[in-house]
């Protein structure tokens, strides 16, 4: 396992080099400065900015000078917030959306995997027709659009949970549910998918032939190996979590780090733009690297390579 | 050995011929015993037919206001069924004007991630090796990206407007695809009637055409028809950032943003859009759920 924790740190690096110089293009490709949206500045102005940031300089010159701060993990300055750094903003911002992530994600595999399992165990029945209707409700409504529901339904008629800000716990149960909701659904569907595949195994029926409950076939047999495609797909589930919504921040005003993404899309703030697409690749290939130490849990057949 | 193969070979190719209408009305049989399927179907034909509907004339256009009277944020009534925006444009007009837009980007969306997914697949699929590890990189460094970063760029790189969320939408959603159909073309590659139409001589391009596409085509519709609701979340996701179609033009997206900004006191601007929205997409999963059943072989021994 230490083996396989090295490699994946090496092949880490290459695989971030390039999300990183692919950003970087991509951003400077696009027409578009960050200064665009100033109104009436005068050119000499412009010009000065420009230079104190480097961005006169041509682009591999510019490309090199931000390598050589990556490299010291220096995330580079904000355009648009002036004075703070990327690091300084991520520092602030990525504490909140993790913490609203990381319960969104419990919530929606608390709320999913039992879900999808009773409906597989149940297949054909009501039972798993309303669970299927549910989840695949769950993942028809847009982001926004079940934020909206939820704000109107529990924070103004209903008056059990606030509807914006990041101050104490409660602020954190209606964002955390709107963010659950589809993976939750997602999951339901998955795990109903991967149980009744698994319930049709030979040794299922072995197990059972053998005597033990129907509960310990399912703890024990069948949810240890039809875990096995959940835990493939909780790997970027986490990452795209923890890393913040827009679309979440937006509609409950808290101040993560999804609305600093976009933002800084918008405005072409590039350092920004990059350092948050480099920890969100950092993290895909944190969690997956997980991911693959969990599956050599869950079934032991599986061998560690590369 | 050589009229063995050709013997096999044209055996499969008579099985093939009588076996693809046959796996499609089979499968149109069982999708129709599914209620939820079957009435899935019948509500996206309605929505092609409302988006078909919005090139004919329609007493009242999207763009018309109603002056006669203060039609201004209406409540639904008779005379405005789903109400009136702010500027007093009928809301019911301009969601079927909507749905034009919205089952376009979902349909052009599926077909480019269709194109591009299947070349990009194949060519994994069909090669291997060295070709293929260098290729499923490339999908896993386009997968660390993220959609929204791409999208937006994109977006803005093409052009804001119709063409723009296209391309933006098409370039994100075909790595599904790509992968799919490279899973399937590496195990059929090495069936026995590829050998045999390997041995007649087909070419490379023929091979795949001809005989590894259309045996990997059920799961490559399904996952399409599952890329046409994701497509239309995400244009709506895009409206919301402020990045979807440029008013007057509007979608069923940019139509539901819009009821965003007047939620406290006007809930029907974004509900009713809205409902469009979630029931197209609702049915398009259960259609997907249903074409997966219909088209698994395995579930077709059973019944």
């Amino acid at each position: 396992m230490f083996n396989l924790i090295v490699k994946r740190a090496l092949w880490a690096i290459p695989v971030l080099w390039i999300v990183a110089t692919l950003t970087f293009l991509l951003a400077r490709i696009v027409p578009g400065g960050p200064f665009d949206a100033e109104k009436n500045l005068p050119p000499e102005v412009v010009s000065n900015i420009k230079a104190k940031y480097y961005l006169d300089k041509p682009v591999t010159e510019q490309y090199w000078r931000y390598m050589k701060r990556l490299v010291q993990g220096d995330l580079g300055v904000s355009y648009k917030y002036v004075n703070r750094t990327v690091n300084d903003i991520l520092q602030d911002a990525f504490p909140v959306s993790l913490q609203l992530g990381s319960l969104a994600l419990l919530i929606a595999i608390g709320l999913g995997v039992p879900l999808g399992t009773i409906a597989a165990v149940r297949r054909g029945t009501a039972v798993d027709q309303t669970a299927m209707l549910l989840s695949t409700l769950g993942i028809s409504v847009p982001g926004f659009v079940a934020g909206a529901a939820l704000i109107l339904i529990f924070g103004l008629w209903l008056r059990v949970a606030p509807v914006a800000l990041w101050e104490s716990a409660r602020h954190m149960l209606l964002p955390a549910l709107t963010l659950a909701l589809s993976p939750a659904a997602f999951l339901a569907r998955l795990t109903r998918a991967s149980v009744l595949e698994v319930l049709e195994k030979d040794w299922v029926r072995t197990a059972r032939s053998k005597g033990l409950s129907p509960c310990q076939v399912l703890v024990k047999h069948v949810l240890r190996n039809a875990l096995v495609p959940i835990a493939t797909v909780l790997g970027p589930l986490t990452a795209i979590l923890i890393t913040g919504s827009f679309v979440v921040e937006f509609v409950y005003a808290i101040p993560g780090m999804g609305r600093f993404f976009i933002t800084a899309v918008i405005n072409r703030d590039y350092d920004l733009i990059l350092g948050t697409t480099l920890i969100f690749a950092a993290l895909l290939i944190l969690a997956n690297t997980a991911v693959d130490i969990v599956y050599t849990y869950l079934d032991p057949q599986i061998q560690l390579k590369d | 050995m050589s009229s063995n193969l050709e013997q096999l070979s044209i055996e499969r190719k008579h099985v093939q011929s009588s076996a693809q209408p046959g796996l499609f009305l089979y499968a149109w049989l069982r999708l129709a015993r599914v209620p939820t399927a079957y009435a899935a179907l019948w509500i996206i034909a309605l929505m092609i037919a409302l988006a078909l509907i919005s090139w004919s004339s329609i007493p009242i256009t999207p763009y018309t206001y109603d002056e006669t009277s203060h039609a201004i944020l209406n409540a639904p009534s008779w005379s405005h069924p789903m109400g009136t925006d702010e500027l007093g444009r009928d809301l019911l007009t301009r969601i079927i004007y909507g749905s034009r837009m919205s089952m376009s980007i979902g349909f052009v969306t599926a077909l480019v991630a269709f194109v591009i997914g299947t070349v990009y697949g194949s060519i994994a699929g069909f090669y291997g090796g060295k070709i293929d590890s260098l290729l499923m990189r490339g999908i896993d460094i386009a997968y660390s990206l993220p959609d929204l970063l791409v999208m937006i760029l994109i977006g803005i790189l093409v052009g804001r407007g119709t063409l723009g969320i296209l391309v933006a939408l098409g370039l994100v959603s075909w790595m599904g695809t790509a992968r799919l159909v490279r899973a399937q073309l590496l195990q059929l590659k090495n069936e026995e009637f590829i050998e045999a139409a390997r041995a007649q001589g087909q070419g490379t391009l023929e091979l795949v055409r001809k005989h590894l596409l259309p045996n990997a085509i059920g799961p490559i519709i399904v996952a399409l028809t599952f890329t046409i609701p994701s497509a239309i979340l995400s244009e709506s996701t895009l409206s919301f950032i402020g990045l979807g179609l440029s008013s007057p033009e509007c979608s069923w997206g940019t139509l539901a943003s819009d009821g965003w900004r007047s939620l406290r006191t006007h809930w029907h601007l974004i509900a009713c859009p809205s409902f469009f929205i979630f029931l197209t997409v609702l049915s398009f999963n259960f259609l997907g759920d249903g074409l997966r059943d219909a088209l698994d072989p395995r579930t077709r021994i059973t019944r």
